[in-house]
């Protein structure tokens, strides 16, 4: 059995907004081939904890590491190993949804992007709207691209926040299938999820955050 | 036991009355309905809001009064202009305004609509049965209205301040009003067939044909060419634009008025959409998530695209990617070549010691949207974060292709600064070549630095002014861009040599295009503050380590 490396380090990270803590000295350790699933009720500080792991958002205190770089969102290193999708995804709305995955695949340096792009798409169930601009898709198909976006490039650690979000029931069974399959390849995956269903079937460990304190 | 457990018989029912049989609302009483729930929700009254009013028209008639005043001071001063250049410019520029306001007023025209409905109208009164025209005939004619006071504003201010006469400057403005306003009405006949490529054609048309009028005023100022035309040709000929204007009103405003019951309901209100997302961003002076919504709108239009292979790897594919997306939206190029017209015109003019700047203000406005996938990968950093670059390598990959062209712009503008109209400042060729790509390299940045604008940010502190406390960013992102245009050109202004420009532009390159951004240079701040608590905190927990092993 292959030896399992720290993907993800996370130490005495703390969160707080004004007076409430969001959390405090929060340590997480991560491996290749272990999903972590954060769960808790709205405003327990999932989206915050995960802003702050791709380094969106600053934490007041703690460090997080990413195989073994310090995080800084704006690191070509953390960029190349990191895929993430949370809420701040943004596209081109003059770029096609197959060209939006074209040139992330290029920009990792795939020099013949067509095979891992079509996959993705038909993944994705994109392919009939793969000359569409983003803005013409509905919600649920641009959260499609959203994961089409983590999943068409290289990666090691995937961050992802309530990926179900949007999807219909079948494309949640997709994405459990999807996800248990990258940790089985060895990746790490952390994702925040209100879905049992994906939380049982994916994650190796469930972390419960609780409710913002006063 | 709670209400919702208690049972039939804890109730007693008295039999409602038989209702009265419901006839359908006209749309008088629907209206007087959304007035009673608007002005039912007002927190002043007309006295206060007069009141509250009062110094915004104070101020308004006071800059009012200034503006008239330095038009009018512009004014006199090109009048006295007799040089050939200054005539070609007075007969030729007009015709360019006019040709420009009917284009910009067919393409505004399509985006919006040109008839349109508020949410609160689609809810309320379209689906109700009522007279569909009925309502949308004021919105018809509003939207002509404002196209001909538009037009007859631009159409006499252009022909002011080329010096023209009072009864020229009032055929143009009459002539450009009308033209307006017939657009619009032409726009709307089309909306309510649902037909628009009329008013695409018609819009590249006189687009093309403003950017040949200015071209040509280049031309004669610069000998090329002559049109020999009379003094009083512009009279004639404006009379006879105000003719055919109404000619087309006539006969466009009337289908549109008979087709407005036609027009869909998903097509009013995309309209009306547009239009209260575009007032929301300038009520919060967010100039640039205006435009954002104008761009994603016609993205919208397009819908879908023929997909096209990327090239390149790396950062590569980037630039690339740029590429094709600029020849997919060509359209930009076309205002960015119009441009390049402006430091002729200007030199033309007799201003030749403020073509630099005004050059560099055009080349600024013309070159923001080419920063379109700028724009995208700074506005929320999701797309940057799936790249794997430092972000001062992907705004640099970014702004490779409008660079590229903002160079083929200086190229072209270097004759301009050889001094070829009257009374033009001399310059040697090198010297001329450097003041042309300093212009251009001032634009560009300018264009750079009002693309990474953020939106305003309402959490900041706020300054206290006498209309309440508002954040610093409200202000200063109404300056952004134009501050590098004004500090970059300012030592050309003042007659120094173009290196010290070039050297302002390459501090203000370093700045925007390095990840010297304000949020990165926070990030910095807070970490440095973070390792200095820690710091403190270590030398705290040694020295209570000290004093308690001495304990």
């Amino acid at each position: 059995m292959a030896k399992r490396t720290t993907i993800l380090k996370v130490s005495g990270l703390s969160r707080a907004f004004g007076p409430n803590t969001i959390f405090e000295r929060f340590n997480l350790e991560v491996r290749t081939g272990e999903a972590i699933a954060l769960t808790g009720r709205n405003g327990a500080g999932k989206s915050t904890l995960l802003r702050c792991l791709v380094g969106a958002d600053h934490p007041d205190d703690g460090s997080v590491e990413v195989c073994g770089n310090a995080m800084n969102e704006t690191s070509p290193e953390i960029r190349r190993d990191v895929a993430t999708v949370i809420d701040d995804l943004d596209f081109f709305p003059d770029l096609s949804v197959v060209e939006h995955l074209d040139l992330l695949a290029r920009a990792h340096g795939i020099a013949d992007p067509d095979e891992v792009v079509d996959e993705v798409l038909e993944e994705v169930q994109l392919v009939p709207q793969s000359g569409q601009l983003p803005g013409t898709l509905s919600s649920g198909q641009r959260r499609r691209l959203a994961l089409a976006t983590a999943f068409v490039r290289p990666r090691k650690l995937l961050i992802l926040d309530e990926p179900e979000q949007r999807l219909d029931t079948e494309g949640v069974r997709w994405l459990a299938q999807r996800l248990k399959s990258e940790r089985q390849k060895g990746l790490a995956v952390v994702f925040a999820s209100h879905e049992p269903e994906l939380v049982e079937s994916v994650a190796t460990r469930v972390i419960q955050l609780g409710a913002a304190r006063g | 036991m709670s209400s919702l457990e208690a049972g039939a018989d804890d109730f007693a029912y008295e039999q409602p009355p038989e209702p009265k049989p419901l006839t359908p609302a006209n749309p008088r009483e629907l209206k007087r309905l959304m007035k009673d729930w608007r002005a039912g929700r007002a927190t002043r009254n007309v006295l206060q809001a007069m009141s509250d009013a009062y110094v915004a028209v104070f101020a308004a008639v006071m800059i009012g009064a200034m503006v008239v005043n330095v038009i009018l001071k512009a004014q006199r001063t090109v009048a006295q202009c007799t040089s050939a250049t200054c005539l070609s410019a007075r007969a030729i520029l007009p015709w360019a305004a006019f040709t420009a306001t009917i284009a910009v007023a067919l393409a505004v025209s399509r985006l919006f609509g040109p008839v349109l409905a508020s949410a609160a109208e689609g809810f309320w009164l379209l689906d109700a049965p009522v007279s569909r025209s009925k309502l949308l005939r004021s919105r018809l004619v509003g939207a002509i209205i404002a196209a001909f006071l538009g037009g007859a504003i631009v159409g006499g201010l252009i022909s002011a301040l080329t010096g023209s006469g009072l009864i020229e400057v009032l055929v143009w403005a009459g002539a450009t009003a009308l033209s307006a306003a017939s657009s619009v009405a032409f726009a709307a006949a089309q909306q309510g067939i649902e037909r628009h490529r009329l008013t695409h054609l018609a819009t590249y048309l006189f687009g093309v044909l403003a950017i040949g009028a200015l071209f040509s005023v280049v031309g004669v100022a610069a000998g090329w060419f002559s049109l020999g035309l009379s003094d009083n040709l512009g009279i004639e000929l404006g009379l006879i634009m105000i003719a055919a204007s109404v000619l087309v009103l006539l006969v466009s405003a009337l289908p549109a008025a008979l087709r407005l019951g036609q027009i869909r309901r998903t097509r009013l209100l995309t309209g009306g959409a547009l239009v209260s997302g575009i007032s929301g961003a300038f009520y919060a002076l967010d100039i640039g998530l205006a435009r954002d919504i104008v761009v994603e709108r016609r993205a919208i239009e397009r819908g879908h695209v023929h997909p096209r292979r990327g090239k390149g790897l790396g950062l590569e594919a980037l630039v690339w990617r740029e590429w094709q997306r600029l020849w997919r939206f060509p359209q930009p190029l076309l205002v960015l070549a119009a441009t390049i017209v402006v430091p002729y015109a200007a030199d033309a003019l007799g201003m030749s010691v403020l073509t630099p700047v005004f050059a560099a203000l055009a080349l600024f406005g013309s070159t923001i949207p080419l920063l379109n996938g700028l724009r995208v990968l700074t506005r929320t950093g999701g797309l940057a974060r799936c790249l794997p670059f430092s972000l001062a390598r992907i705004k640099v990959a970014s702004i490779a292709v409008p660079a590229i062209l903002a160079g083929i712009w200086a190229l072209a503008t270097t004759p301009a600064y050889l001094g070829f109209g009257d009374g033009a400042v001399d310059r040697p060729v090198p010297e001329a070549f450097l003041t042309a790509v300093a212009t251009a390299a001032a634009g560009l940045l300018a264009a750079v630095r009002w693309t990474q604008a953020k939106g305003v940010d309402f959490g900041a502190p706020m300054v206290a002014s006498q209309a309440g406390a508002f954040p610093p960013g409200l202000v200063t992102n109404l300056f952004r861009g134009f501050d590098v245009c004004i500090i970059t050109t300012a030592p050309l202004l003042l007659g120094l040599s173009p290196w010290w420009s070039l050297g302002i532009a390459a501090i203000a390159a370093a700045i925007l295009l390095n990840s010297m951004d304000a949020e990165t240079l926070r990030a910095r701040q807070a970490e440095q503050q973070k390792q200095l608590a820690a710091q403190r905190k270590q030398r705290a927990d040694a020295a209570a380590a000290t004093k308690q092993r001495k304990r």
